[in-house]
């Protein structure tokens, strides 16, 4: 799915924590939104396929982490809000947790290796 | 896994509304896409390369809807509705095929559903009172526990003392068991209920009022009753005006207050159509000459109650044990209560009686048969179909369609097809169930009321069995045509289909199975029912040995068996010197219960049937003395351990010496403790106990005054009148309160009906099997023959004559209806057998009346039966087999 030279493609199964964390961070937004951050916050070093985000997204609202609901966007049109729910955001706790841990096992293995 | 769970439960709710979600979604892509294309438009590009940018960012449209579909709903869910409308597409393109494969099944799953609609009406549905799973009924348990009516009888002293005391029950209830009453020139029947007895049961008029509490509370002050539906219509044609009319019971007034709905069966738990309900307090003006308000021993009552809001089954349970533990600890009890339960109100009482359900799991079986038939008759006709359509599954096994799911695409098309047969069966049982049930009416009545209040009306619990039923039709007899034909290897399956010789070899063998199987089944039944048919045209000529027109007189003469017999007595001596009557004794009454004590008489042990005999019993109801004497007044009054014998007794007990002066000894209450009698006589063998056999073994026992058998009356019917009264006058009642009826009318017509019911039902089970077994053979004949037209080509063009094609086809169709026969005879006569073996007991009923159990009027008879329809159902597709042209068959490829 490399498409574009130096931008990553998503690991599998980290869109979802992407969209809670910024659902997390951001309130309640629609899917362009949701989107559109993720883009910004990683300055574009992210391919996103924006059409994937939808299957995510329902994907969370089948687990009840996130909900959904219609609501009126900033240019007054109708749009679909989704925003995290409690027990989203204990998931999000811990699944955050877990990738801090790996992310610094990681980091010290690939320090030694170089050292 | 409380997130897998939200999922399955969203991917549920994702099969419906789809349509609006998928517009939902579609506005949402449209909203992200405008949004993305603004953005683009804000960095600079121009509308049109930033509505493509937009298009390119966000990814295949398609794909995305395509990914929510496929993640909104239940995936196998989809696929079986994409089936399922394949499947009926498919059957309506084969519209014979359907027909004749949903009316068979109709027919196997409806014979069912008719029996389960019967025993869901009388055992599982509950009453039709208000709140039905509120109601309890009260059920005692007497040492030793024993099943029974008796098992549901209360006393009032008892049904005042739950009534107050209980805590559990909002309400209880009394109703008496029905009275024949005396209208101004007809009997009714009545029952007295407690004055809170529709209002708690919550049962409302259709027309006027129910009892108001105090009509119930002094004797005699409210004479009102409350019409039975069916009694309305039937004496005032539905009469609005009838409310405050009177009507005339045992010569007092009673005021019409209103008409009880359809369908009300009153609580007995024996069907009677109740004409009309009283309050207890009416009891004395209704049974003259009884008090059934005052002794604790008097059990006239059934009592129902209504659990209070708070209380749960087991807590009313308990209370209710020990307010009867309370209640029989103040009195002598006549009979001793040992536990007291609750149990679901159903039509009939006694339905966890493991008799009744050994009956009805008997009954499921035979019927079963026959749907086994109706299944095998559908497997066969999927594997003729599949066969057909061999091709097709090879094309889509071909094109890379997995063998999984083309067995799951066939396995539906059986189970639609066998949906839909269970639909038509629902529909056919339900005229059925009607049918059945005016007939068992007509048989235990003598005429259809509509008044035994039973519902029939389909519910949950039959709607469930059928869909069972049905599912499990589908699966079972669709799943092995399914398998088979998926398995075809491509290549010969992609070639012509007759051009492969002989192919399929263990295909054509599991059709054989399933002809054997029905025709085995099929054999079961009509041997039986032809064994049944023989036995109840015996039982129409059959003379029981006895005198039928004797009449037997009963009456509640008191409530003490002691004061009781003295008073029966007392009548007895009273007719005797009536001009009219010819004969009057004291003693069993034949054809209406056995008891069948163990004798021992020197070195043999036996059991035997035994009744009391007065003297003059026998010459009463026409018995012949062979040798010795009766039983003189003096015996009878002091009780002496006397018996008369009956001939075939005397051989089997004294086969080479003179029984007479012999002694016998009896276990008359089955403990071990023997009572010894000696042989006065010996009296011509009868059919007592019932009239299917003269009895093997019976013994007249010397009636000692102090038991209260029916009397029995031998006079011409225009006596009976003149009888009665003086009947009553002697026992100080009302002549309506003797009744009389000939054994002829009562104990001997029910055992003929019977006999005749039995029969016409096997009768109609057999020819549903049979008609369903000849189109098994048909299908299987005309398969054989279509498969081998080229077979058949090949044989004429090397010379075969129609005699040997016709040899061929014939005894190879023909092989599976002999092995099926074969063994349907050799169940059958085992079966006959064993039932024939139930004999060697004394009190047990012989079906057959008398023929052999291989009666061979019945086995060769049916013998020809199954082969005239064999040969029928072979006939048509044998002269397609000698019209082939070998010309044109060797050219069908």
């Amino acid at each position: 799915m490399a498409t574009e030279e130096s931008k990553s493609t998503i690991l599998q199964g980290t869109l979802d924590l992407m969209v809670l964390t910024t659902l997390n961070s951001m309130g309640p937004l629609h899917g362009y939104g949701i989107a559109r951050r993720i883009e910004q916050v990683s300055e574009d070093a992210i391919a996103l396929n924006q059409g994937t985000i939808y299957a995510a997204l329902l994907r969370l609202q089948q687990k009840h982490w996130i909900s959904s609901s219609w609501g009126n966007s900033e240019h007054n049109r109708r749009a679909k809000f989704y925003a995290i729910t409690a027990t989203g955001r204990k998931h999000l706790e811990s699944e955050a947790r877990e990738w801090d841990r790996m992310a610094s096992v990681m980091g010290k293995l690939l320090a030694a290796g170089r050292g | 896994m409380r997130d897998r769970l939200f999922t399955v439960l969203s991917r549920v709710r994702g099969l419906f509304g789809r349509r609006r979600a998928d517009e939902e979604f579609d506005t949402e892509i449209a909203q992200h896409l405008d949004l993305l294309t603004e953005e683009y438009v804000r960095r600079g590009l121009s509308p049109e390369d930033a509505r493509l940018a937009a298009r390119r960012s966000f990814g295949g449209i398609a794909q995305a809807q395509e990914t929510q579909r496929e993640l909104r709903g239940v995936p196998l869910v989809d696929t079986l509705w994409a089936d399922v409308r394949y499947a009926f597409r498919t059957l309506r393109n084969a519209p014979g095929f359907t027909l004749v494969a949903v009316l068979t099944l109709a027919l196997g799953i409806g014979v069912n559903t008719t029996l389960f609609s019967a025993f869901n009406a009388v055992a599982l549905k509950p009453l039709p009172v208000a709140d039905p799973g509120n109601v309890v009924r009260l059920e005692r348990w007497f040492e030793p526990a024993m099943n029974g009516t008796i098992q549901y009888a209360f006393s009032y002293p008892e049904y005042l003392y739950f009534r107050d005391r209980s805590a559990a029950f909002a309400g209880t209830v009394a109703s008496s068991w029905p009275l024949r009453v005396q209208g101004e020139n007809e009997e009714f029947l009545a029952q007295t209920v407690s004055g809170n007895y529709f209002a708690t049961l919550g049962i409302r008029a259709v027309l006027g009022r129910t009892f108001l509490p105090e009509e119930d509370s002094a004797p005699g002050a409210h004479p009102v009753v409350v019409l039975s539906h069916a009694f309305w219509e039937r004496r005032y044609h539905q009469d609005p005006l009838v409310l405050g009319r009177t009507l005339m019971l045992n010569g007092s007034a009673f005021t019409i207050i209103g008409v009880a709905p359809e369908n009300s069966p009153g609580t007995a738990v024996t069907p009677q159509p109740i004409d009309m309900w009283a309050p207890i307090a009416m009891q004395t003006e209704l049974a003259p000459g009884s008090n059934w308000r005052d002794d604790p021993n008097y059990r006239q009552f059934i009592l129902l109650a209504r659990l209070a809001p708070a209380a749960d089954g087991k807590r009313a349970q308990a209370e209710a044990g020990v307010l009867m533990r309370q209640f029989t600890a103040s009195h002598r009890e006549s009979d001793k209560t040992i536990a007291l339960t609750l149990q679901r109100p159903t039509y009939l009482g006694n339905t966890e009686d493991i008799r009744f359900l050994m009956a009805v799991a008997a009954l499921m079986l035979v019927v079963g048969l026959v749907w086994l038939i109706a299944c095998a008759n559908l497997a066969n006709m999927l594997l003729a179909r599949a066969a057909a359509r061999q091709r097709e599954i090879a094309v889509r096994l071909a094109l890379g369609a997995g063998r999984g799911r083309i067995v799951r695409q066939l396995l539906t098309e059986s189970t639609v097809l066998a949906l839909l047969g269970g639909t038509a069966g629902l529909l056919l049982s339900g005229w059925c169930a009607k049918l059945l049930w005016l007939q068992i009416e007509e048989t235990v009545l003598g005429r259809t009321t509509g008044a035994m209040g039973i519902s029939l009306a389909p519910d949950l619990r039959v709607f469930g069995y059928t869909l069972l039923l049905a599912l499990a039709t589908g699966v079972i007899f669709g799943l092995s045509p399914a398998l088979q034909f998926t398995k075809a290897d491509l290549t010969t399956a992609l070639k012509q289909e007759g051009a492969t010789f002989g192919a399929r070899l263990s295909r054509s063998r599991f059709r054989s199975l399933l002809v054997a199987g029905q025709v085995a089944a099929s054999t079961l039944l009509l041997v039986t029912a032809g064994l049944l048919i023989r036995g109840m045209l015996r039982s129409r000529d059959v003379r029981p040995g006895f005198d039928a027109s004797v009449y037997v007189l009963s009456a509640d003469f008191a409530r003490d068996t002691k004061k009781g017999a003295a008073i029966e007595q007392l009548v007895r001596d009273r007719l005797r010197s009536l001009p009219e009557v010819r004969g009057v004794a004291i003693g069993g009454v034949p054809m209406t219960g056995t008891w069948t004590p163990p004798v021992y008489a020197g070195g043999a042990s036996a059991r035997t049937l035994a009744s009391y005999a007065s003297p003059g019993y026998l010459s009463t109801l026409g018995i012949p003395l062979l040798r010795g004497r009766d039983f003189t007044a003096l015996e009878s009054q002091r009780g002496d351990p006397l018996a008369i014998v009956s001939k075939r007794t005397a051989e089997v007990l004294w086969p080479n010496s003179d029984p007479i002066g012999k002694r016998l000894q009896l276990d008359l209450h089955f403990d071990g403790a023997l009572k010894e009698f000696a042989v006065i006589g010996v009296a011509a063998d009868v059919r007592f106990a019932n009239l299917s056999r003269v009895d093997p073994l019976h013994a007249y026992l010397n009636y000692d005054g102090s038991r209260l058998d029916p009397l029995l009356v031998k006079a011409s019917p225009g006596a009976l009148g003149a009888i009665r009264n003086e009947a009553a006058t002697a026992a100080l009642t009302r002549p309506q309160n003797v009744y009389a009826s000939s054994l002829q009318d009562g104990p001997l017509r029910m055992q003929r009906v019977f006999a005749r019911m039995f029969a016409q039902f096997a009768a109609l089970l057999a020819i549903l099997a049979i008609t369903l077994a000849g189109i098994g053979i048909y299908g299987v004949m005309a398969y054989l023959v279509s498969r081998r037209v080229k077979e058949i080509g090949v044989l004429m063009a090397l010379g075969a004559d129609a005699g040997d094609v016709l040899r061929t086809v014939i005894l190879q169709g023909l092989r599976p209806v002999i092995v099926g026969s074969v063994l349907g005879f050799a169940g059958a006569g085992a079966l006959s057998a064993v039932l024939h073996s139930t004999l060697s007991f004394p009190g047990s009923s012989d079906l057959l009346y008398g023929l052999p159990w291989w009666d061979p009027v019945t086995f060769l008879g049916i013998t020809l039966l199954l082969a005239a329809i064999a040969a029928l159902a072979s006939a048509v597709p044998a002269r397609r087999a000698l019209r082939v042209d070998p010309m044109v068959a060797l050219r069908w490829e």
